[in-house]
């Protein structure tokens, strides 16, 4: 009987409260420092980082800026003119689209099937290829189709900024900032994804940036001559991105 | 000898009370059944506070342009009551925090309700910042948090921002104060009550209070400590109040004189408020023994005093004006008593100044309705006092042109009315579970200036 | 022991311990027990659920689409901005502009500055007529008896009544205004054509008729001139308010202020005769309140003085004496005689014996072919009063067949509207073409809908052989189909305006010119410029007709306590077509401020008499027992006998307007009792002896014991320090800092205050390393005509509020006008205007006050304002000395969804609770500066334009950068006329202001500064 009290008494020690709290210490510790590093991770609500919406059309960028290496400006030629990058109208896509209707093997394979069935290829038109067509109200000769309605395409946009905000892409397509900085590896995307979250902080910080060690982050304030094609091509200036509100807020 | 001891010192509490005795006084009122009268006071200010919490919320889901204000007169009413009760709170930590320091020991029956009233003042001014805005909804902006703005943080050179810090620092340590102070009755409390609920839950607030020596000096210590903390507190947040205005260009606002004069004046409203109340609670509460003619007659003492401070800072602003040169600084004062609010101005001017003179009469000192008027007088011209400083000089500044009237919509008024009923509606249900004086620190006084013999004589 | 249990144990320690030792463990268990694990687990699960929901809380915005257009056009860039050259037809005047087009939609009107009559700028109402294109309630399509009909049906209906009159030989009308366009004139001539008994009647609510009469009895051609008030060094005005809104307000007001350009070596020196206060008259050197009955002997007077001085023959009976004194008098003709040749005499009455007087006067002073120009005369009116009242008399006895009403509001804005509308109900076809629903097309038997100017081709002629192009810049909107057109497919060969304006100009007016060969390339230029310039018409002006002038040797005398009436147009509402119009309900008159309402200006001695205050709504009873009930309104600087009333108000076009602005519960309608804004003052004009008469005697005033409050954004008696307030030894506030001509050209500093410059506490606060933006404005230069609030409202987004509001002192307007009287010594009310918009400080007291730092400094001298930072606690506005901030109190309407397309993209929409103010045009900054980086350049100077900047008539702002010293504006900064507004305070604002300079001798001048304000 007299040989129980110590025995409790020690286990009760072990779990006395200076105990519990120390490992309650270390633990909160330990999280800490787990948590800390990534506490801009987290997402705040409105972060709309890695959203990834369907679109009505199948389109790949990995297939047409990763493959097939079509600059950005060719479609989204607004950029460097006007403060939206802009979807490219459908008579844009129809300048290749109007000769390509199907990816190659497609093609390849129907000619084969047609070589075994002894007859003539007949044109192959990718489902996804075959909506373009629609919404031009385009037959299969390629020729407008006055029984059927032209109807828009209705993209999802999936870069979006609140109502308040003015961003402009001039200032920085012709300043040299790479597209890829703000839209991440597009060309490397099936289906276009936000990277960033597009958030104050991150603008913001990244102008800081950019005046502290210039575009590329080397010390290099000129910003490169202008993608643009037309127009009068950009002197060499200094690279200056101003942190004012109304930069942005007007 | 024992005369003598009575001339020299008068007692601090009246009728030879014994200890039970002011135990069972204090503890009275919470044990019984609450009178008709205190239901019915209840109900009134309660509907008062409803009123006020309707008008709140349409103007909230309305917009601020439910109030009289316009674009040349862009604060009134709100910015009035808030640095009114805020001017209110004063009088609590002054009391328990300076003359508690002082060692006036008459403070041991009023400081209770003083701290309380300042708390709920408080709480009856931190309304009006919030709802002030146009945005109510994004008021914690004004608040530094870390954000994803990159980051974005407030603008430290805003008297707004060092309202926030104030008032928040305020609000807390007079809490704390208070319920520190609580503790010991608190403990009786739980001894005394026979409900259960009543015991466990003044057990849980008591925090364990044996009243044994050691719990006692800790006591005393925190006491005095807290003290220490609550003084500067007493300058610094009306200074930082007055700071909204005297850091303004607008002329009748941009003076150096505000900070003591705004003190001062919270001060003086502050000693009004708590005569107004304590005259209501020893009448409603049967507490003359303790709340007694001569505490009365101290703090009327003290109105006068700051009344006399407030009246020289009025003179003052005049001299300043006219001194400066300026012809806009000339030109508000001579509008304040002449133009278009003079009758405001000298609503404010003959409440502050010269009614409280009548207090140099001893008479006049020791009439408690007497006091209880011109207490309440004083109210009415702090209210003002505030009025006349922000609408005068907003509504006629440098440009002729912008100059319009102000008349407060039926909104603001129900909404300053609801303060008046958020304010009583605790005050009520403070004296309903809480001891209204303090029963421990009064026990100490009790012997005060009453000859020695009769300890002895036992 | 027996009966216990028989024990195992392992080791001797077991054994030793016995069950106590086995049981242990189990203790050890209960210490944690099962339950206080349950509770931990509960905490984790609780912990792990909210985590997750907030990580997957975190909501996703809603989805946005984005249709691009299938075929891309090549001009087109999605959210660029285009200009399109066209011409305004907010009234006649025809002034030149530029439509901003912005991803399809028309969202600004800018004044073309290559146009040679509006040199760039454009009034309040053209800025303001841009609305009418996005008015949900225009029409949409054709009415036949108010029931929506195809235009097939219509154009079928009708043709067949035609026809019917055709062959019944019946009578065929067309009442119409002005048509500047000469296609649309040929077009209706060719309509007419085909009837036996036809005409086109022509008139102006606004009636110039006089004005062209004169001429047709004194040089036997009935035109208007073409002014040219830049030509002239003195200009005398008897009751023409040509800078507010007399035929070409914009066109004469840029003429005016090149005429009075300091630098120049003549001035010109105005003089100005009126009943009431109008613009042009509060710009006056020298301004004299005389009744209208006085006008014609004052006129007589002149002329006489100026014939004697010509040696010309004159009526040499003496006239009574007029309120003017002699000696003025004398001392102007002497100033006219030394001028001739170089000055220039106008006159607003529509009484052709005055008219022909005034002729007579610039004809001995050898104006005609200097300043007024008759070979290139104005065809910005040319109405006939004489036809309009035979076509009242052919109405009344019903004997017209067929009439057509073209965009003219008769039963509105002409007298007797009620006999009319009876008479026109009489008409078998009455056939309206209009834009809305008004008065008029109400009782039409079919409603033809015009389409707005912008979605339309057309063309304008204003001055003879200058012709401006009207081209569409948006598709039309509705089923409207212009009147050319409609008259084409009457005619049975229908052709769109487009064919038929090149045709008209392929045969009129591209032989009229010679520097083009081809018409293609002639077409292409006109278009580009908006207008051509080609010989003008073939009409040449006979020698002046002495036989013709009649002196006017009494003035009409007034029976005692009654008054005389004087009906006139204001700068917004014009004749009141514009009544749809909230922009200009709600924009101050330049003069009275007054919003929302029309009112009886009274001229404060007056008032005192009739013991009247402001608001006070009085019964005005005409000899011919006509009455009016209206608010009073206490207007100094008016003649005593002379009771002032706006024409335009009251129609029917602003009952929409009874709930505009926030509704709460306190809140006002906009509208009257009778549901409209303002009352129609136009039944109290009479049409007599062949003109429209704008004043009529003997008008009785009773106060009805009313009270209506007018929405003023300025009351008189609020713009100066009460006298008993005012601090001893302490002068009125210089606010308006003038000068004289004499002084001016003494010192140019005189007049202006000066201040030393204090210390900068924060020198490097500002390094300001780029551009740093200013702004400038000539107060001499400004006539105060309001455009620039407009086009400033139109900018930038800024809402209409409504009467209560603004009763409230709660408008939006970031831009206001400060209007100041002062008085001088010979008791004449003058007039000063100072523009007032946000002064961008440099030391600004809002940046250091706003809580969350939503207003801060920019580098390039900016008074950012944030709105999205904003929270509203109004600690700026109240901290602001020149209260340039303005208030969301509401969250002012933008419901109309079809309205809504007239908003600025570049400009935030603000919500409820925010402050706001002007940024001056910080997107048209922020546009050039992009711009100019992407060339790699700086921004030129001239390349950012304010919004008022651009609309200004006056070129009074100067806007740009200060840091370049060689740019405009620095160097009107630079200016010793250069003072800033309370620089006392040492906020240093970025706006400078150019004293008023009047032309009038130095001496009496420091007298007069010292009465102003008072």
């Amino acid at each position: 009987m007299t040989t129980k009290r110590p025995n409790s008494t020690r286990l009760h020690q072990y779990l006395s409260s200076r105990f519990l709290t120390l490992v309650l210490v270390v633990a909160l510790a330990f999280s800490l420092l787990i948590l800390v590093p990534k506490f801009n991770a987290y997402a705040v609500p409105g972060n709309q980082r890695g959203y990834e919406p369907a679109q009505p059309i199948a389109f790949s960028h990995r297939l047409h800026a990763g493959e097939l290496q079509v600059q950005c400006l060719y479609c989204h030629s607004g950029a460097e003119k006007s403060r939206h990058a802009g979807i490219p109208a459908a008579n844009v896509c129809m300048n290749c689209h109007r000769f390509v209707s199907a990816p190659l093997g497609a093609i390849r394979a129907e000619d084969e099937l047609a070589k075994k069935e002894k007859r003539e290829p007949q044109r192959v038109v990718s489902p996804e290829i075959q909506k373009l067509y629609d919404a031009l109200a385009l037959d299969d000769k390629m020729q407008p189709d006055p029984s059927k309605q032209l109807r828009p395409i209705a993209w999802t946009k999936v870069h979006n900024l609140p109502d308040f905000v003015y961003f402009d892409h001039r200032p920085h397509v012709n300043a040299g900032v790479r597209c890829q900085k703000c839209h991440g590896p597009v060309e490397t995307m099936e289906r276009v994804r936000q990277v960033e979250d597009l958030s104050m902080g991150w603008c913001v910080n990244c102008h800081r940036g950019v005046n502290r060690t210039g575009l590329d982050g080397n010390g290099n304030f000129t910003s490169a001559p202008a993608p643009a094609a037309e127009g009068p091509t950009p002197v060499t200036h200094r690279v200056y991105a101003s942190i004012d509100c109304s930069t942005c807020h007007y | 000898m024992a005369e003598a001891a009575i001339a020299l010192r008068p007692p601090l509490i009246d009728g030879d009370k014994t200890i039970t005795e002011v135990t069972h006084d204090v503890c009275a009122p919470m044990e019984a059944r609450p009178t008709a009268l205190w239901w019915s006071a209840l109900f009134v200010s309660s509907s008062l506070l409803l009123v006020g919490a309707i008008a709140i919320v349409y103007q909230i889901s309305v917009g601020v342009g439910t109030w009289g204000l316009n674009r040349t007169v862009g604060w009134a009413f709100d910015i009035t009551n808030f640095v009114f009760w805020i001017g209110i709170g004063h009088a609590g930590t002054l009391i328990s925090a300076i003359l508690f320091l002082f060692r006036q020991r008459w403070r041991t029956s009023v400081n209770r309700a003083a701290e309380a009233m300042t708390i709920f003042a408080v709480m009856c001014a931190g309304i009006f910042p919030v709802i002030h805005t146009g945005r109510p909804w994004f008021a914690y902006w004004m608040f530094p948090y870390p954000n994803t703005r990159g980051s974005l943080w407030v603008n430290f050179r805003s008297p707004l921002v060092w309202d926030f810090f104030a008032i928040s620092t305020y609000l807390t340590v007079s809490a704390m104060f208070w319920f520190i102070g609580l503790l010991p009755d608190l403990a009786t409390i739980r001894d005394r009550a026979t409900a259960k609920w009543r015991r466990k839950l003044a057990g849980v607030l008591s925090l364990g209070w044996t009243g044994s020596y050691r719990a006692w000096q800790r006591y005393e210590v925190v006491y005095l400590m807290l003290a220490g903390l609550g003084t500067p507190l007493v300058i610094s947040v009306h200074t930082i109040v007055s700071w909204d205005f005297a850091t303004a260009v607008l002329p009748g606002w941009h003076a150096t004189i505000f900070p003591p004069y705004f003190v001062a004046s919270a001060i003086f409203s502050g000693m009004a408020m708590v005569l107004t109340l304590m005259i209501i609670a020893r009448k409603l509460m049967h507490l003359e023994d303790y709340i007694t003619i001569r505490h009365i007659e101290r703090m009327s003492k003290l109105v006068i005093t700051t009344s006399g401070i407030v009246g020289l800072a009025y003179a003052t602003e005049f001299f300043t004006a006219l001194y400066s040169g300026s012809s806009y600084e000339q030109f508000v004062f001579l509008n304040r008593a002449l133009g278009p609010l003079f009758w405001g101005y000298w609503t404010m001017v003959g409440c502050n100044v010269f009614v409280p003179q009548l207090l140099w009469f001893r008479k006049v000192r020791t009439c408690v309705p007497a006091v209880f008027v011109i207490s309440i007088l004083v109210n009415v011209g702090m209210w003002f006092e505030r009025f006349i400083i922000i609408v005068t000089s907003l509504s006629r500044d440098f440009i002729p042109a912008n100059w319009f009237h102000y008349a407060p919509t039926r909104i603001e008024v129900a909404t300053l009315v609801g303060t008046f009923g958020l304010f009583f509606t605790l005050f009520l249900l403070f004296c309903r579970f809480v001891p209204v004086i303090a029963v421990a620190e009064v026990k100490g006084v009790l012997k005060y200036g009453k000859p020695r013999m009769e300890s002895a004589h036992e | 022991m027996s009966g216990e249990k028989k024990q195992y144990w392992k080791t001797l320690a077991e054994k030793e311990g016995g069950p106590e030792f086995l049981r242990a463990p189990a203790e050890e268990l209960s210490v944690a027990s099962p339950r206080q694990f349950r509770r931990r687990d509960f905490m984790k699960a609780t912990g792990f659920t909210l985590g997750v929901a907030f990580a997957t809380g975190c909501s996703r915005a809603p989805v946005q689409r984005a249709l691009p257009l299938l075929s891309e056009p090549e001009e087109f860039v999605p959210g660029r901005s285009l200009f399109y050259s066209t011409t305004c037809a907010g009234c006649s005047a025809g002034c030149g502009v530029f439509a901003k087009v912005r991803d399809g939609r028309p969202i600004k009107l800018e004044g073309n500055p290559e146009h040679p009559l509006s040199r760039g700028g454009l009034c309040a109402t053209g800025q303001a007529s841009l609305l009418g294109l996005y008015d949900s309630q225009r029409l949409q399509h054709p009415l036949k008896e108010g029931k929506k009909v195809s235009w097939l049906e219509v154009d079928r209906a009708i043709q067949a009544e035609l026809a019917r009159v055709r062959n019944e030989r019946g009578t065929v009308r067309v009442l119409s205004g002005t048509i500047p366009s000469p296609t649309f004139r040929a077009a209706i001539q060719e309509f007419l054509r085909g009837f036996a008994d036809a005409r086109h009647v022509v008139y102006d609510p606004l009636s110039k008729s006089a004005l062209l009469d004169a001429h047709a009895q004194t040089h036997a051609m009935r035109v208007l001139p073409h002014f040219h008030f830049d030509k002239a060094e003195v200009i005398v005005s008897f009751d023409a308010d040509f800078l507010g809104t007399w035929i070409s307000p914009v066109e004469y007001t840029a003429a005016y202020r090149a005429g009075r350009d300091l630098g120049s070596r003549h001035v010109s020196y105005h003089v100005q005769f009126e009943p009431r206060m109008s613009v042009a008259g509060s710009k006056a050197d020298q301004r004299f309140a005389v009744a209208p009955g006085e006008m014609g002997l004052l006129v007589t007077q002149l002329t006489r003085r100026v014939a004697r001085k010509a040696g010309a023959w004159f009526d040499e009976s003496e006239p009574e004496s007029a309120s003017v004194t002699p000696a003025f008098l004398d001392e102007l003709a002497d100033r006219l005689w030394q001028a001739r040749g170089r000055t220039l005499i106008v006159c607003g009455t529509n009484d052709s014996q005055q008219q022909v007087l005034t002729n007579y006067l610039n004809h001995l002073l050898g104006n005609y072919g200097t300043s007024i120009d008759l070979e290139r005369p104005s065809l910005q009116a040319e109405g006939s009063d004489h036809e309009l009242e035979r076509l009242f008399g052919e109405l009344r006895d019903g004997s017209v067949q067929a009439l057509l009403i073209a965009g003219a509001n008769p039963v509105f804005d002409l007298p007797g509207g009620e006999e009319l509308g009876d008479a026109l109900k009489k008409v078998p076809l009455l056939v309206s073409s209009a834009e809305r629903i008004d008065e008029t097309s109400a009782l039409a038997k079919y409603v033809l809908p015009e389409p707005h100017y912008l979605e339309t081709w057309s063309d304008t002629e204003a001055i003879s052989g200058m012709v401006s192009l009207r081209q569409p810049t948006v598709h039309p909107l509705g089923e409207t189909r212009t009147l050319v057109e409609t008259i084409a497919a009457w005619s049975g060969k229908p052709r769109s305006s487009y064919d038929l304006l090149r045709e008209s100009w392929k045969a009129k007016i591209f032989p009229r010119q010679k520097k083009e060969a081809d018409f293609e390339t002639f077409w292409e230029r006109a278009l580009e410029d908006g207008f051509a310039e080609v010989e003008p018409g073939s009409a040449r002006p006979q020698p002046f007709n002495v036989r013709a002038v009649i002196p006017v040797l009494h003035a009409q005398s007034l029976a005692a306590n009654s008054f005389a009436l004087v009906l006139y147009p204001t700068v917004a509402m014009l004749d009141g077509h514009n009544a749809y119009n909230p922009w200009l309900h709600e924009l101050p008159d330049p003069v009275t401020k007054v919003t929302w309402d029309n009112c009886a200006c009274v001229s404060p001695a007056t008032a005192g008499r009739l013991g009247l205050a402001d608001g006070d709504v009085v019964r005005l009873v005409t000899s011919d027992s006509k009455t009016l009930e209206l608010p009073t309104y206490l207007q100094p600087g008016q003649n005593e006998r002379v009771i002032a009333v706006a024409l335009g108000y009251g129609s029917r076009l602003s009952a929409r307007f009874a709930k505009i602005g926030p509704q709460w519960i306190d809140a006002l309608l906009s509208v009257g009792d009778n549901g409209l804004v303002g009352v129609n003052a136009a039944p109290l004009l009479t049409l007599s002896l062949g003109a429209l008469q704008y004043t009529a005697s003997e008008v009785t005033v009773t106060r009805t014991g009313k009270q209506r409050e007018l929405a003023s954004t300025q009351t008189h008696d609020t713009l100066t320090v009460p006298k008993r307030l005012t601090p001893r030894g302490s002068g009125p506030r210089p606010l308006i800092q003038e000068t004289s001509l004499a002084a001016y050209r003494k010192d140019p500093h005189s007049g202006v205050e000066d201040h030393e410059e204090k210390e900068d506490l924060w020198p490097t606060d500002h390094p300001y390393s780029g551009p740093r933006w200013g702004m400038v404005i000539d107060l001499n230069a400004c006539t105060g005509c309001s455009s620039c609030v407009v086009a400033c409202q139109v900018e930038n987004n800024i809402p209409v509020v409504g009467r209560d509001e603004i009763r409230r002192n709660r408008e939006m307007h970031w831009l206001r006008i400060d209007r100041y009287y002062s008085e001088r010594e010979s008791g004449q009310i003058e007039v000063a205007y100072e523009p007032l918009m946000c002064q961008q400080c440099e030391n600004a007291p809002c940046e250091t006050v706003c809580p969350v730092l939503a207003t801060v400094h920019s580098e390039d001298g900016l008074n950012q304002q944030v709105y999205n930072r904003c929270i509203g606690t109004r600690y700026c506005a109240n901290n602001c000395p020149y209260k340039g901030r303005r208030f969301n109190w509401f969250n002012y309407a933008h419901d109309d969804q079809f309205e809504n397309l007239v908003l600025n993209p570049d400009v935030a929409v603000r919500s409820r609770g925010v402050m706001e103010k002007c940024t001056f045009c910080v997107q048209r900054i922020q546009e050039a500066k992009i711009e100019a980086k992407c060339r790699g350049e700086r921004v030129a100077d001239g390349a950012v334009g304010t919004a008022c900047q651009q609309s200004c008539p006056a070129r009074a702002i100067y806007f740009g950068d200060l840091n370049d010293p060689t740019s405009q504006v620095s160097k009107m900064m630079a200016d010793p006329r250069r003072y800033r507004l309370l620089e006392e305070l040492n906020v240093r604002p970025s706006v400078g202001y150019l004293t008023v300079v009047r032309n009038r001798p130095a001496e009496g001048d420091e007298r007069s500064k010292e009465e102003r304000h008072g």
